[in-house]
């Protein structure tokens, strides 16, 4: 296989990856929190489309609509259930907690659907196009597409939107936005219904990627898509694609060329010295402490 | 020629993106003298104490502290060279104890090591006693050395200012930098904490550069003031010539309307 | 009267601390040796102390320093495979004494995992709050990946060692000791209760001592106020480094005591999970607070199992309770509950005792 072909599918890698960091960024810039059971979503999303299309015989596409929709559901409820009371809590408290709901999501999914591997259609087909020397799967390029037209979609929500400015508000002084008559809370709770949604989406790309579906399937994945988010700056949109994009590209060049056994913690390594030379991330912005 | 100042400052400034927050700072400070800081808001003096300190490095000009030039060393190592600060928004160790905000300060010139501490050595006991006396020695100045033990989070604000300046004064410094230290307070506790501030002067023998807005005070204690205004040096002199300075008074109060 | 009061009201108070641990052992090491103790509980009684290390370590890092370590399990495990691997070389080289093997084991794997901890947090302690974080992470994986595909071998000719690949070829009586993703195996279970207990009771003293020394003064200090600490003369850096390199290093003896409890041990069993596992301890116990560590600890190390009899429900279970246990130990309204149930609760309390003192 080419430089190219490897280019090709770091890519589309890095394009779930940049679906599954947005979540977590955004989350993470308005609700100031780090939302573990992300990664969870993703695989709920897997296990409903796979179930809407595979046991219930919908098509597609219907799958895909019907896991954004409950995986949206899902992230609502989980901010408001577990999130919300603890706003006014230590950061590390709330973060146990959504290690809490991320142990609960994978433990249910195993006592409902078992740990038995599902094998995933994928929603693309199995198809091929061929570019020149270039063998490229229809999931790939579907991938990297659908990850750059949420890039645009979502970045002109947030500059152009009346929602999307309260976001902004919100990520800069919540009790400010707060005073001037934004709903904190509903602002909240969008930005964790768009998360979840995404990840239904990533989930569902992920699983037509990689077909075993599987209750552990969205936990290493969310942890690199988390170390994305950081790498690129947290709470930076454009930070989290180009994170996930050079997470995946990374990724798939070290398996490729260097070692499959050792990918992971070259990608890792990266990442260190990435945030050793910009502590603050690609794209973050070095808050100075006023003294 | 090695000066007799403990602090001396030639054309000390900051740009920050293109903004001089800091231009052509002079100032000299003799041990003893107390120097008063003042100017309107935002005219630049808490970024002057943050430049003395090396919390922001100057992009002009140099400071000399007891005559030696402190380019090159870091908040850390300035503290041990005798310069010790207040800050304007207080910033105490809100879960240690009085005492131990206090003898945090002495950490430097306690000597044990972690391997002594570890096994209760003599030299363990010896040095917490010493810090702890002289601790409760300096808290007796603002009468605090019966709240040694409270928490100092839980401390009524005009303690935890004047514990602040315990704390300063426990690392032994020649030149003390205070940021606002009557802020919040009533004007009887301000009487009070100009007589201290007198009191500390003749009992340590160091210089003290205050950043004020009570004007009762900074006219009461100081020996001589600058006045800022954007960054720059606008007046310098005695109280009485900054009084009826009428550039400052134009700093302060604006423009006379011309009838 | 009063001082006694403080003294017990006070949340890290040592002796009490000690007291506790001293009594759990002895009630635990009678009630096996009368052959009280259940096979289970029995087999528990390790892995306790080494969780309980290891929270312990953690604590150090996150409740004392402030900052959060997502990796912590990385520490554990590059002190089992350096404390065992030391440890199958002793017993090839025929040490005879378990004890030996063990003592020495658990010093050599503190003393290795120390050096590590020391250039990892180099570069780690530079960074703030979540990045931080991240990159302990990165490191436990990375360690994960190093372990899991390393190989290390003995025989007359000396000690055999590669990456990636096994590249080397042991005579007949030689032994393989670290197999790739195999790990260690036909591990001699030396680990002991006795081990383990004076294991917690180092790590306590260690940190007490620290905390309650000019040491511990400077790092709370950091803590609440880094840029105070810096304008009084503390050197923050130093300070973060020496607490964090001790917390490694306990880490290290815990996994040199973890991974001589099993026949085998891989690298794939100290990952995120692992961490995570252990910051719960730290969080559910409170962060500084070293009594609720030890308890957190042991409490959750028992209950997956006390909960064997939910079967498949017990991870599920055990989710609950960790959000239910945050949210009424965090939710404003719901503290503010169990808070006025105290207030009404002691009041009455000092009512009685005030009028008990009158009396004398």
């Amino acid at each position: 296989m080419s430089f190219l072909n490897y280019l090709v599918s770091g890519l589309s890698l890095g394009s779930i990856y940049a679906i599954i960091a947005l979540g977590y960024t955004m989350v993470y810039g308005i609700a100031k929190m780090l939302n573990f059971a992300h990664g969870d979503v993703i695989m709920v999303g897997g296990y409903i489309c796979f179930f809407a299309v595979q046991r219930f015989g919908f098509p597609p596409i219907v799958g895909v609509i019907v896991a954004m929709a409950l995986c949206t559901c899902l992230g609502i409820i989980i901010e408001r259930l577990a999130y919300k009371p603890l706003r006014s809590a230590p950061s590390l408290a709330v973060l146990i907690t959504a290690i809490g709901v991320s142990y609960f999501l994978q433990n249910s999914a195993q006592l409902l659907w078992t740990s038995n591997p599902k094998v995933f259609a994928s929603v693309v087909g199995d198809g091929t196009i061929q570019m020149g020397d270039l063998v490229v799967s229809h999931v790939t390029i579907v991938t990297i597409i659908v990850c750059i037209v949420i890039m645009l979609v979502l970045t002109a929500f947030v500059s152009k939107t009346k929602m999307g400015k309260a976001m902004r508000a919100v990520s800069e002084d919540k009790g400010a936005a707060q005073l001037m008559g934004i709903d904190v809370n509903t602002t909240i709770s969008v930005t964790f219904a768009i998360g979840s949604g995404l990840a239904a989406i990533a989930g569902v790309l992920l699983c037509s990627a990689y077909p075993t579906l599987m209750p552990t399937t969205g936990s290493m994945p969310g942890i690199k898509a988390f170390t994305a988010a950081v790498f690129g700056g947290i709470g930076s949109i454009p930070g989290a694609f180009l994170g996930g994009l050079l997470l995946g590209i990374i990724e798939n060049l070290a398996k490729a060329y260097i070692s499959t056994q050792l990918s992971d913690a070259i990608v890792f390594g990266v990442l260190i010295v990435v945030l050793l030379v910009k502590p603050a991330g690609l794209l973050g912005k070095a808050v100075r402490e006023k003294v | 020629m090695s000066s007799n100042y403990v602090l001396e400052c030639e054309n000390l400034g900051i740009v920050f993106g293109g903004l001089a927050a800091v231009d052509q700072f002079n100032i000299q400070v003799a041990p003893k003298e107390v120097a008063g800081l003042i100017g309107p808001n935002g005219a630049g003096k808490t970024t002057v104490f943050n430049l003395l300190t090396k919390v922001y490095e100057p992009t002009s000009g140099t400071i000399k502290l007891n005559g030696k030039d402190t380019k090159g060393e870091t908040t850390v190592s300035l503290s041990k060279a005798g310069i010790a600060r207040t800050f304007q928004n207080i910033r105490l160790f809100g879960n240690l104890s009085v005492a131990d905000n206090v003898i945090a300060a002495m950490n430097q010139s306690m000597k044990y090591s972690l391997f002594e501490s570890t096994f209760r050595l003599p030299r363990f006991w010896k040095e917490e006693k010493a810090a702890r006396e002289k601790a409760l020695e300096l808290l007796s100045i603002f009468d605090m050395q019966d709240m040694a033990d409270v928490k100092s989070s839980s401390l009524p604000y005009g303690a935890q200012r004047r514990l602040e300046i315990t704390r300063a004064l426990a690392t032994n410094p020649s030149l003390l930098l205070l940021d606002e230290p009557a802020a919040g307070m009533n004007p009887a506790e301000t009487a009070e904490l100009m007589e201290n501030i007198g009191k500390i002067r003749d009992t340590f023998g160091i210089a003290i550069l205050l950043i004020e807005h009570d004007m009762s005070l900074v006219m009461g204690v100081c020996d001589q003031i600058t006045v800022l205004n954007f960054g720059q040096v606008i007046a310098h002199g005695t109280p009485a010539e900054i009084q009826s300075n009428p550039v400052v008074i134009e700093a302060y109060l604006g423009k006379k309307k011309e009838e | 009267m009063k001082k006694l009061k403080n003294l017990v009201k006070s949340k890290n108070n040592a002796w009490l601390t000690y007291a506790v641990v001293v009594i759990a052992y002895v009630i635990m090491a009678s009630l096996r040796a009368s052959g009280n103790l259940s096979s289970k509980m029995s087999g528990m009684l390790v892995p306790i102390c080494a969780y309980v290390a290891m929270a312990l370590a953690l604590n150090l890092t996150v409740g004392i320093i402030g900052e959060l370590s997502l990796g912590h399990a990385g520490f554990m495990s590059i002190g089992a495979f350096a404390g065992t691997s030391l440890i199958v070389i002793m017993q090839y080289n025929g040490v005879a004494s378990p004890t030996v093997r063990l003592v020495v084991g658990m010093i050599f794997a503190a003393v290795v995992t120390a050096v590590c901890g020391f250039l990892i947090g180099i570069p780690v302690l530079r960074l703030r709050g979540d990045y931080l974080a991240i990159v302990t992470l990165a490191f436990a994986e990375i360690i994960k990946s190093l372990f899991a595909n390393m190989y290390l071998g003995i025989d007359e000719t000396g000690l055999h060692f590669s990456i990636v690949e096994k590249k080397f070829e042991l005579t007949e009586t030689g032994r393989i000791i670290i197999e790739g993703a195999m790990g260690i195996r036909s591990i001699t279970k030396i680990s002991t209760f006795l081990a383990g207990f004076i294991l917690v009771m180092i790590c306590l003293i260690v940190i007490f001592n620290l905390m309650q020394s000019r040491t511990g003064r400077a790092i709370m200090a950091i803590r609440d106020n880094r840029i105070a600490a810096e304008s009084i003369g503390i050197p923050v850096f130093k300070y973060k480094i020496t607490a964090f390199t001790i917390s490694a290093a306990m880490a290290g003896a815990a996994g040199c005591l973890f991974g001589n409890n099993y026949s085998s041990l891989v690298a794939s069993k100290f990952n995120i999970d692992t961490s995570i596992l252990i910051l719960v301890f730290v969080v559910l116990g409170g962060q500084g607070n070293m009594l609720g560590s030890i308890i957190a600890a042991t409490a959750l190390t028992v209950l997956p199992e006390a909960l064997r009899s939910f079967a498949d429900y017990r991870m599920l279970v055990y989710a609950i309770v960790l959000i239910v246990v945050m949210l009424t130990t965090n939710n404003p309204q719901l503290k503010a509950l169990v808070s006025n149930f105290k207030e009404k609760f002691s009041k009455k309390k000092e009512g009685e005792s005030a009028g008990g003192l009158a009396n004398e």
